[in-house]
């Protein structure tokens, strides 16, 4: 063991570590674009790619005035999703609202509302949403059901049940039969940024680490220096080692960091073990470097090397299921998955943080990341030498 | 061929042009605390070709720069046909060090775009940017990407980029480094067309056998002018002769007349060369004696004695060293001792071949590099050089042939073969956005030098690059010249005993040049074998063998006076009242590369005995109205002997500059 250290740290080596590290020092920019962008592209992407919905404005006309009515609009406005912007006395003057665009969504508790649940009876709530935004539109529509859902579960009673209809616009007037019917949802709003954070993170990882490995690869081809190197007793593979080792250590602060972000900026729950997330974590850093290693042996400047990274990396975050469901990818793609980092890696992180799989459950993504990582490194110092061609 | 552009007819007629082209008066320039330029004066006239010359750092780049306009000077005037050049800007054409292209545009995009920043109407610009890029040989690749260009013609697309404005003064700061010799004659025999049609041009060069061929050098030192002149004058002002030694032992010659050397002493200077010494004496009848003598006594034979004229160099070489400008600083810490391999192949190459797709780009090259010995592979651009640079030290694989490097013809590339090799590529070995203690320590580090001797190396390598007290200055920042002494400290610490220095004089000043030589000699006498490639061959002639290469070919083998004695022909030197003139006219009747001119003398390297020659030339010019002052017959230089061997490839239909 302690000869394998020896060998796989001597002089040679630690002088070809020392130097990538004397270069990182003397280019400030880099550490600051390692650390900097990333954090803040993961917050915006995380919050501004969520799909959660919060302070809809909602405008009340309660025709009951009771304690039960009281209690379910309370229901509403007092969760993130809505936002008390008045009462109104008729729905005459919600519609005006509504179409006027001061309040989002409406909702009319009929007078005899408290009468019918005391009574075990159905009972029917109007609900108006302004579809302008079919998008905002269906997700408050989800909210409401699930909150009706919950208020429902707060009854001893089974009284009420909901049910949701479209109403269309020139309806607005009228008294619509709408009911709100139960829908077994989580709260969208949450679920929806963890699942985009833990996605973006294999994201950010590959596409960092795959730029500045070919970034730090190709500058010795393009100031020339490689021939350099490559006549010096250093072997390849302690050339490809040292030029890794340095940038894998920074790549690896920036994921600690962002993992940080991850927790305590949307509040992801670390449900599984720490040592299973910083492996995976390696390894996807590793796999990424792999790719912009290979990438560099193949570009002659780094003009290149970055317009190749780019046309790599788009399609394989968008086929890796991280930002989207794979299910929605055309069938002949979805094997291919299993080539891809940002896949496995995105499969380690869920599976660790929300449902706190260990490393039995999570083999087959560790595997797919390890032997993805040795292919690629095992090309690019194969092809290390080629270069000079 | 020559079209003379009417702008310049006009003015020679009207005779506006008796005032200095260029005049500077009490010129200075600080750079905070730093005075780089110390009021200097000088004065270029109408159509001449005057020369800066001087070490690096004396200051010649700043005086470009403020008669370029580009800079202000702190005092002085510095004046271009009698106005301020500020506001001549428009007349002068200015190449600087750096190559000033788009690579990415062709040729004739390139001079379009040059034209077009100075507001030339376009059809002059594609006339006139033809007619030079015809004047220069070049109009065959007004297609071709200007990055695609090899150094040389890169060159020579900066000239005609600068000429296309057609202005009336010329500022060339070191046009030539890193252009061939063949190149770099059609460079300058271009600069003495246009002086002929009254341009004028301020030129610097660290290569001094190139400023013999200006009218007028000024040599510059720490801002200051020391002396202006011809450079005739300023070789016989030294009032020295040169004596050319030759003798079996050299290495034992030079330690010895070294120590009777020195800047008061009868023998001003010792330069070793690769087969003779070179003497700088004040008095050649009494050094000869002297020197037989001496010789004798110590049982060295005196083979031959020559006694010359000094060049330029051992002028520049003397005074600077009078100035108190030591050449070499701390004694090379050497630990290893490689002299038991001395004699045996170090490289052994036997028919290489190189084949890059259709392209053959090395053809069975076979050549031998023993210990000890210095051998100098010279070759035009795009000869082959780098590239059998490359197969030898193992970087890349011969496509047929065999190679033998260190005793081994296995793997070349192995971990025990590379620590003995020290390789010091063109151009780019350092790490520019390092420091140089880094650098220095990186190198030490990866070829192992033991870490108790790392500190004493590193020390000799700053002492040698006279950079003691700036190790922590950026690598990037450093001046050409230096950071190729740093590069070639790099690549000897650990010591190696094969070494290969592809251009490692690239833009080194004459004095370092001198220091880089008396490091390689001592190597190769420590048994080091030793490969070193350069443009100049003035410094080849310090090699103990050559190899010239022709489109990927060895043609021509042997020591340096081996090589030049094979060469056909005899050169012969004339003196005429028209110079340009006689060139044309001499040119037209024979083929080109025999006609070149050197400032205000001429050479043509005939076939007959040189005094037919004499005879035949002299009347030949006489017919044309041209008078011959004096005439005789000169010696080869390597330069002469290289372009004739390159030249007479040329109708064998091989490419010459290629890329």
């Amino acid at each position: 063991m302690r000869k394998l250290l020896q060998y796989l740290f001597n002089y040679r080596l630690r002088a070809l570590i020392k130097k990538e590290f004397n270069q990182i020092r003397h280019d400030r920019r880099l550490a600051f674009s390692l650390i900097v962008p990333p954090i803040l592209q993961l917050t915006l992407f995380g919050f501004a790619l969520s799909a959660a919905v919060s302070n809809v404005r909602l405008g009340v006309v309660d025709d009951n005035r009771s304690p039960e009515s009281r209690e379910l609009i309370a229901t509403f406005t007092e969760s993130k999703s809505f936002r008390l912007a008045g009462y109104y006395s008729s729905v005459d003057q919600l519609g005006d609202a509504i179409s006027q665009g001061n309040v989002d969504a409406g909702m009319v508790v009929p007078y005899d509302y408290a009468r019918d649940l005391v009574r075990e009876r159905q009972t029917t709530v109007q609900f108006l949403l302004n579809a302008t935004n079919a998008n905002t539109a269906t997700i408050s529509r989800a909210y409401a059901e699930s909150m009706i859902q919950n208020y429902d579960n707060g009854l001893r009673s089974q009284g009420v049940s909901a049910r949701i209809q479209r109403v269309t616009g020139s309806q607005l007037g009228l008294r619509g039969q709408v009911q709100l019917q139960p829908a077994f949802l989580y709260n969208p709003g949450l679920v929806d940024s963890w699942f985009i954070v833990t996605g973006v993170l294999g994201l950010l990882l590959i596409l960092n680490s795959s730029l500045v490995a070919s970034a730090a690869m190709v500058r010795e081809r393009e100031a020339g220096t490689i021939e350099q190197l490559l006549m010096s007793p250093a072997s390849t593979s302690e050339i490809i080692i040292a030029k890794i080792a340095p940038l894998f250590l920074l790549l690896f602060l920036m994921m600690l960091v962002a993992f940080g972000v991850v927790k305590f900026a949307f509040g992801v729950p670390f449900q599984g073990s720490v040592l299973v997330l910083l492996c995976g974590g390696a390894l996807c850093i590793l796999s990424g470097i792999s790719i912009g290693t290979v990438i560099a042996t193949f570009s002659k400047s780094a003009g290149q090397a970055q317009l190749t990274s780019f046309f790599i990396n788009p399609p394989l975050s968008a086929l890796s299921g991280a930002l989207n469901p794979i299910e929605a990818m055309p069938r002949w793609l979805q094997p291919l998955t299993v080539l891809n980092p940002i896949h496995h890696f995105a499969t380690i992180v869920r599976g660790s943080t929300l449902k706190g799989s260990g490393f039995m459950n999570l083999a087959p993504n560790f595997l797919g990341l390890l032997i993805f990582t040795l292919v690629f490194v095992s090309l690019s110092i194969w092809r290390f030498r080629k270069q000079l061609s | 061929m020559i079209t003379t552009s009417p702008a310049r007819i006009v003015e020679d007629h009207h005779g506006i042009t008796e005032q200095p082209a260029i005049d500077v008066r009490g010129l200075s320039k600080r750079y905070g605390k730093l005075e780089a330029v110390r009021g200097i004066t000088l004065e270029v006239r109408r159509g001449e070709i005057f020369g800066l010359i001087g070490p690096d750092g004396a200051g010649k780049t700043s005086t470009f720069q403020i008669l370029a306009g580009v800079m202000e000077a702190t005092s002085g005037s510095a004046n271009i046909f009698g106005r301020a050049a500020r506001e001549m800007r428009s007349q002068t054409g200015y190449l600087t060090q750096t190559f000033s292209l788009y690579p990415d545009l062709t040729v004739a995009e390139n001079i379009r775009y040059s034209g077009n920043l100075r507001r030339i109407p376009p059809h002059e610009i594609t006339e006139r940017g033809l007619q030079y890029l015809q004047l220069f040989d070049m109009d065959r690749f007004a297609d071709r990407l200007a990055g695609q260009l090899s150094g040389g013609m890169k060159q020579k697309l900066a000239l005609v980029c600068a000429l296309v404005p057609q202005p009336r003064v010329l500022l060339l700061d070191e046009p030539t480094t890193g252009v061939d010799p063949v190149s770099r004659r059609e460079f300058w025999d271009v600069l003495a067309h246009l002086t002929e049609e009254g341009l004028t041009i301020l030129l610097a060069t660290p290569y001094l056998d190139e400023a013999e061929r200006c009218h007028r050098i000024a040599f510059m030192y720490q801002g200051e002018i020391l002396q202006i002149g011809t450079p005739t004058e300023l070789c016989t002002s030294l009032g020295a002769k040169r004596i050319e030694l030759r003798t079996a032992d050299l290495r034992k010659a030079e330690s010895m007349l070294s120590r009777e050397t020195g800047p008061d002493k009868d023998i001003i200077d010792v330069q070793r060369f690769g087969d003779r010494l070179d003497l700088l004496v004040r008095d050649a009848d009494k050094e000869r004696k002297w020197l037989t003598e001496k010789l004798k006594g110590a049982g060295l034979s005196v083979d031959e004695m020559r006694v010359d004229e000094p060049t330029l160099e051992n002028t520049f070489v003397a005074r600077l060293r009078a100035l108190g400008r030591k050449a070499d600083t701390i004694e090379f810490p050497a630990k290893k001792d490689h002299s038991s391999l001395r004699g045996q192949v170090a490289v052994g190459a036997a028919n290489l071949v190189k084949e890059f797709g259709t392209f053959t780009a090395v053809r069975n090259v076979s050549l031998q590099i023993r210990n000890g010995e210095v051998y100098g592979l010279l070759g035009a651009n795009g000869a082959g050089k780098t590239t059998t640079i490359r197969m030898l030290c193992g970087l890349l694989d011969p496509t047929s042939g065999t190679m033998e490097l260190g005793g081994t013809s296995g793997n070349l590339r192995s971990e025990a073969v590379r620590k003995r090799i020290g390789y010091m590529s063109q151009k780019f070995s350092l790490y520019d956005d390092l420091t140089i203690r880094e650098n220095l320590d990186f190198f030490a580090g990866v070829y192992g030098v033991p870490e108790e001797e790392r500190e004493e190396k590193i020390r000799w390598v700053l002492s040698f690059s006279g950079l003691q007290g700036k190790q922590d200055q950026i690598t990037g920042s450093l001046p050409g010249g230096w950071k190729q002494r740093v590069a070639f400290g790099a690549a000897i610490m650990h010591e190696p005993d094969i070494l290969f220095l592809d251009e490692p004089t690239s833009g080194v000043d004459p004095l370092a040049r001198r220091a880089f030589w008396t490091m390689i000699n001592r190597l190769a006498d420590g048994g080091a074998a030793i490969l070193v490639t350069t443009h100049y061959l003035e410094e080849a002639e310090q090699c103990n063998r050559l190899g010239m290469m022709v489109a990927g070919e060895l043609v021509a083998e042997g020591t340096p006076s081996g090589i030049k004695s094979q060469q056909s022909g005899h050169l012969i030197e004339f003196i005429v009242d028209q110079p340009q003139r006689a060139a044309d006219l001499l040119k037209s009747d024979t083929e080109r590369w025999r006609v070149s001119l050197f400032g205000e003398r001429l050479h043509l390297i005939a076939e007959q005995d040189p005094a037919t020659a004499i005879q035949q030339t002299t009347k030949r010019l006489e017919e044309n109205g041209l008078h011959v002052i004096s005439a005789r017959e000169g010696r080869f230089s390597l330069e002469d002997v290289f372009i004739a061997i390159v030249e007479q490839t040329r109708p064998q239909g091989k490419p010459v500059t290629q890329n």
